[in-house]
């Protein structure tokens, strides 16, 4: 709809001129640290000596090292229940904050909070709402006669980690698929009325489909944040010595780079991360072409 | 004592006025980083003894204090930026890791200048930053590991308080007695906190009383799982008895069972003496438990190290002289967490006269049998990959033997990729 529109003679200059600080720092920033990983991926780095050529020895040594693929497979698994809970609860939550409900603007503001929030101030309260003896959680499912659960136990960890962090992104989503209900125009709902389509009807038939570019939006970015996800898996499973009890690849990035003074390695790490995020990218974008509606 | 909580963190970082003074000043001018791990309280003596620094030389000192994982990030960016800091506070385990890649300026010049300097200092610490080329570090406060214990459970068990009899039998039996559950069965009191992540605080003590090694002599091979009756020990306490809490436990008390008054007893350095010091409880600390090869304590220290291409090291020098002379060592003592270095410092009422009353020379008498805490290139990893298999001791029906051998298998692979 909205892609016909083309910028008219002087807007044009102004179009790159308002465009340029972001472009500069996608190409110095985004693009710049890109390239640079890529270089320094290629050698040993301790960040104190000159970089010396490695090759492909950081990529050799990455795919032979059982905790790199254990924290690839964490990555993924974690990244493959964030995302599709991600998108689902935020379109939940924001189609029921869509329905002109009273205090509609306090409960957004509320959902959006944690967004705006520092990620270690809300990993340590999780940390407390989690805990095995004395945790807020345990304590209510004691008081409804249930079994108390190590939270941050083996096996529970994953869930729970997972579930503060969806918690964590849901604001975001909501405000962006908002903005997509928003842009539904009103008329198609009187029209499907009119000629006696139910609620769920109008949903999967009008709402889906055209709210679907924006959906399409919302997994990708959720697929990026879930593959680089870090504050609250560093809060919430950091053991005292910073070694993690659910390293995803990120968390191993920072321990090799910042921590045992092998950046190439962890810059051939971060390669593969990003290339493991352009692959899905494709994938989606060809998944799109299915699944999408424009207009 | 990396993880040590208390004694965490400091960091320094300052506008390194390139040196203003002229070209002909002989005397050291200007200002420097000086870069600490500590807690904000560490960093407030840390400024004192800056200003009484200042006063006395004209060089400016900034401090700033950054928490300890933190600290080493700061420290690395500073390095990788070309900027690193004049002086920097070092763990001892992990000098080797930044001396080995040649990133420390060389100390000995200076040393062979002030006749003397080093008469007086605890030899124990001095090793760990002796390389063949001479000295690139120097340690600036120490630690011994003691046994704390809460009089009041000892008290309400009937139990008699640890002393220097004690056995590492007796400590398993005492902390099995002070190990209770609630009537949910649910521990409500564990009998002793032992670290089983890093070697410092428990493991590498109780494997040396029953003549056991971490590492090979040439600190190249762990060495850890070649005696297994320190280990059955361990077990049995973690799994028979469950009178040591697991991670999962100490989490929700912030890793400290003891402080919390949910541990009878933990064997840890003097830093956390400062943190103790308010509890409502009443403790006190014992010698460390002898093992059938005798009594061993480990001895780790915090040392100040110069950074190789610093702006102003011979200002830096200064510094480093100053916070290890008496007057320096004196104020440092004040902290409450760090033992001097300089043994008539030590041995004299700033240490052992504390405002907070419990025996102090306990801790300066475990030197006679204290061990250094290992010290090689890639301590930090090997650690790492040590305590992250040995968690799996906690798991129900696990067999030591393998757990250890895993742990040490582990602990050797992380050993082999250190640094690359």
């Amino acid at each position: 709809m909205q892609g016909r529109l083309r910028p008219l003679g002087s807007e044009r200059a102004w179009l790159w001129i308002m465009l340029a600080p972001t472009l500069a720092g996608i190409a110095f920033g985004t693009a710049g640290s890109l390239l640079a990983s890529g270089v320094l991926s290629l050698t040993a780095w301790d960040l104190i000596n000159p970089p010396s050529w490695a090759g492909l020895g950081n990529y050799a040594r990455c795919l032979g090292d059982p905790k790199f693929l254990a924290a690839v497979r964490v990555t993924l698994r974690f990244a493959a229940l964030y995302v599709p809970l991600c998108v689902a609860l935020s379109l939940a939550l924001a189609l029921l904050l869509n329905r002109g409900l009273r205090g509609q603007g306090f409960f957004r503001a509320m959902f959006f909070a944690p967004s705006i929030t520092s990620a270690v101030a809300i990993g340590l309260v999780f940390t407390w709402i989690y805990a095995k003896d004395e945790g807020l959680l345990n304590r209510l499912l004691q008081v409804l006669g249930l079994r108390p659960v190590n939270w941050l136990g083996e096996g529970a960890i994953f869930y729970a980690v997972t579930i503060a962090n969806v918690w964590g992104a849901l604001g975001e989503g909501m405000i962006v698929l908002l903005a997509g209900l928003k842009a539904v125009p009103a008329t198609y709902y009187e029209a499907a009325t009119i000629d006696g389509a139910g609620g769920a009807r109008k949903f999967f038939r009008i709402t889906l489909p055209l709210i679907s570019p924006t959906i399409f939006f919302q997994v990708i970015i959720a697929t990026v944040n879930g593959l680089q996800a870090f504050e609250y898996i560093y809060m919430l499973t950091r053991r005292s010595q910073g070694e993690s009890t659910m390293a995803t690849v990120v968390y191993l990035i920072y321990r090799n780079g910042f921590r045992w003074f092998s950046m190439g390695l962890a810059s051939a790490q971060a390669m593969i991360l990003a290339a493991v995020i352009v692959l899905l990218m494709l994938a989606y974008f060809r998944l799109e072409k299915r699944l999408v509606v424009y207009d | 004592m990396r993880r040590r909580m208390g004694y965490a963190v400091l960091a320094a970082s300052a506008l390194c006025l390139a040196t203003l003074a002229s070209c002909g000043g002989k005397k050291p001018a200007g200002s420097i980083k000086a870069l600490n791990w500590g807690t904000e309280q560490e960093a407030a003596v840390w400024n004192e003894l800056a200003a009484a620094f200042t006063k006395k030389t004209g060089i400016k000192v900034e401090i700033e204090t950054a928490e300890w994982s933190v600290y080493w990030d700061k420290i690395n960016t500073l390095y990788a930026a070309g900027t690193p800091p004049e002086v920097f506070a070092m763990d001892a385990p992990l000098f080797m890791d930044w001396y080995s890649r040649g990133a420390l300026a060389s100390l000995q010049g200076y040393i062979d200048r002030e006749k003397g300097f080093l008469e007086g200092v605890y030899p124990q610490t001095l090793a760990a930053y002796r390389t063949p080329e001479g000295f690139y570090g120097l340690p600036r406060d120490f630690q011994t590991v003691a046994l704390f214990y809460n009089k009041d459970m000892f008290d309400a068990a009937g139990l008699g308080y640890p002393d220097e009899s004690w056995t590492l039998e007796e400590l398993r039996a005492a902390a099995r007695k002070l190990t209770s559950k609630g009537p949910d069965g649910k521990i409500k009191q564990w009998g002793l906190q032992a670290d089983l992540w890093d070697i410092e605080t428990f493991m590498s003590e109780v494997v040396w009383a029953y003549g056991g090694e971490i590492m090979s002599a040439d600190m190249s091979k762990t060495a850890i799982a070649d005696k297994m009756e320190p280990w059955k020990l361990i077990a049995a306490m973690v799994q028979e008895d469950k009178s040591i809490p697991d991670q999962d436990s100490l989490s929700q008390y912030g890793s400290d069972a003891f402080l919390a008054g949910k541990a009878a007893m933990i064997t840890t350095g003097h830093w956390m003496v400062p943190s103790y010091a308010p509890v409502s409880f009443k403790w006190a600390v014992a010698p460390f438990p002898k093992g059938p090869a005798g009594r061993v304590t480990s001895i780790n220290s915090a040392g100040f190290v110069m950074a190789k291409g610093c702006k102003n090291p011979d200002a830096g020098w200064e510094w480093i002289k100053y916070v290890m002379s008496k007057e320096g060592q004196t104020k440092l003592a004040e902290l409450g967490f760090a033992i001097p270095t300089r043994r008539d410092v030590a041995e004299g009422p700033a240490f052992l006269e504390q405002a907070i009353k419990i025996d102090h020379k306990l801790f300066l008498d475990a030197v006679e049998y204290a061990r250094v805490k290992p010290v090689f290139k890639g301590y930090d990893r090997w650690s790492s990959a040590f305590g992250e298999s040995m968690a799996g001791i906690y798991k129900p029906g696990a067999k030591v033997e393998a757990v250890v051998s895993a742990a040490a298998q582990a602990a050797d692979a992380a050993l082999a990729g250190a640094g690359k």
